[in-house]
């Protein structure tokens, strides 16, 4: 096939369509370690660094600002927080309208600088604002495998 | 200032949603061979190239690998950047300075229309153990930033969707854009929900092309060339990933590159010292909050500028005159290079229908599109 030569049916055009599996596992660190061994307890765990004062939440071994060591430095957090964003989503991950629209959040987690990403359950969309206190909702506890989807999802305190 | 360095030669096959009849390969060797053809150099006479793109996104574990014969860089100095199109020129612009030669190239390309599950990939990029167990959409992401800056600033959707309504009017008369269209602001209001508030045509649709662009030093620049577009100021600057501890009331990777860009380029007050800019506007609410960041708004008044028509291209701070990512599409790593491609344009005075009057610098801003916190800026003038 010549440069001026084009083509005249979309039929003609060829492709090949490839795929091939990849499949992963992530270990998740030694501070994930210690959030997915408490979450199973029903408790959020960060780390603080005293030199800057902030709280991570999830735990992480290191401060992204000072660069400082936070593995001693893991504390319990509580479960509640605030609404610090919301939407509403219609789309699965594949990019597929959901039959029915789930409310995900952006929490964070009182006395923190840190968020954590999630449902908010037990409301209706329209009555979410930012800033309404929430909290989260575990499992029952043998169902929990240290997972983040051990939470079920956070929900307004009333 | 070190060596000064300009833009010498430009070159794209334009933007569309598919491009069936040819091969991404032959997509970068059409714009090569346009830019080749406006520097007047041929591939032997450039030091080094540098390519721009994402593995998942080109269908290859080693894309970089597969970068050097379509630019005619075959056993030729080359690397891949897997960044915006913008860091590539970055690269590009260092290898002068830094004395590999006198002439540079830098390249980008999407082929977004070969991906047959673009969702899937984006979520890819989402923190495996985080966020990924949750299954949403990317365009959460999104929803979610764009309901916070919407608090933060007093921005309304209504102010997003005049964005939309310019860029895609915009792009009617950039003949490279793939998605003009002329519609109301009501029309994108009222389109399909996917992320509250962010609806269908608040997305920028993905669209294919290529771009390559050739880089002088002075001398060279000034020997090859009647209107060299020099490069003063470039930035790039990246927040941490984490949804969890990211910045979600500003664009601060925006900010922090601007400012950097802003200080090689000597400039103090951007929104009178540029004429035009290209900003990324891969979702409408972007747009806003990227001029809010680069300090051309200040906070909360990117929006009511765009509503009284000040973002026009008969305005007094012209935005995305080629269409913008909305317009022109989603070019993933490429969104810096078609953004670099029409701020030449436009200082060079070939911009056709959508040329600005008496412009010397212009601004070309990018991002690296959810669920990055990544930006690049660069500022030319003529
Ligand atoms: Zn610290």
């Amino acid at each position: 096939m010549a440069l001026i030569e084009r083509f005249q049916k979309t039929t003609d055009i060829g492709y090949w369509q490839g795929q091939i599996p990849l499949n992963y596992i992530y270990t998740v660190g030694r501070a994930g370690e210690k959030f997915f061994r408490e979450i199973i307890n029903g408790k959020i765990f960060g780390a603080k660094c005293e030199a800057c004062n902030i709280t991570y939440v999830p735990a992480k071994i290191f401060c992204e600002k000072c660069f400082a060591r936070l593995e001693d430095k893991y504390l319990d957090v509580g479960t509640k927080g605030k609404v610090y964003t919301f939407t509403q989503c219609y789309e699965t991950y594949e990019g597929i309208r959901k039959e029915k629209p789930s409310i995900v959040t952006v929490i964070q987690i009182d006395g923190t600088q840190g968020f954590l990403v999630h449902w908010l359950g037990e409301i209706d969309f329209e009555k979410v604002s930012i800033g309404m206190p929430v909290e989260a909702v575990f499992k029952a506890k043998k169902d929990r495998e240290g997972s983040i989807l051990d939470i079920k999802y956070f929900k307004p305190i009333k | 200032m070190s060596k000064r360095v300009a833009i010498i030669g430009i070159g794209t096959t334009g933007f569309r949603a598919t491009t069936p009849d040819v091969s991404y390969r032959e997509l970068t060797y059409e714009a090569a061979m346009k830019a080749y053809l406006d520097a007047g150099v041929e591939p032997k006479d450039i030091g080094s190239f540098v390519a721009t793109s994402e593995d998942f996104l080109e269908g290859y574990s080693i894309s970089d690998e597969y970068s050097p014969d379509q630019l005619g860089a075959v056993l030729r100095p080359i690397y891949t950047v897997p960044g915006d199109f913008i860091h590539s020129l970055a690269s590009a612009y260092m290898m002068i300075l830094s004395g590999v030669g006198p002439i540079s190239v830098a390249q980008g390309l999407s082929k977004a229309s070969n991906m047959l599950t673009l969702s899937e990939m984006v979520t890819f990029g989402m923190d495996p153990i985080y966020n990924r167990p949750l299954k949403e959409s990317p365009h959460a992401v999104a929803g979610l930033e764009m309901a916070r800056f919407l608090y933060e600033t007093g921005t309304t959707r209504e102010q997003c969707a005049k964005v939309v309504v310019k860029n895609r009017k915009n792009a009617l008369n950039n003949p490279y854009a793939g998605h003009g269209v002329l519609v109301n602001p009501d029309y994108v209001l009222n389109s399909e929900v996917i992320s509250y508030p962010l609806t269908q045509m608040d997305i920028s649709p993905h669209s294919d092309g290529a771009v390559v662009v050739v880089l002088a030093e002075e001398e060279a620049a000034k020997a090859l060339c009647d209107k060299p577009i020099w490069i003063r100021g470039i930035g790039w600057c990246s927040d941490t990933p984490g949804l969890e501890t990211r910045n979600w009331a500003e664009a601060i990777y925006a900010q922090m590159a601007a400012e950097m860009a802003y200080k090689m380029a000597g400039i103090r007050y951007p929104r009178k010292e540029i004429d035009f800019a290209e900003i990324n506007d891969e979702f409408s609410y972007k747009e806003l909050q990227h001029l809010e960041a680069m300090r051309v708004c200040k906070k909360g008044e990117a929006g009511p500028l765009t509503e009284i028509g000040g973002t026009e291209i008969t305005g007094e701070f012209p935005v995305n005159t080629s269409g913008g990512c909305l317009g022109v599409g989603n070019l993933y790593e490429l969104n810096g290079g078609h953004k670099v491609f029409e701020v030449v344009q436009q200082l060079r005075g070939e911009a056709g229908k959508n040329q600005l009057k008496n412009v010397t610098t212009g601004l070309a801003q990018s991002w690296r599109g959810i669920p990055t916190t990544t930006g690049t800026v660069v500022i030319l003038s003529n």
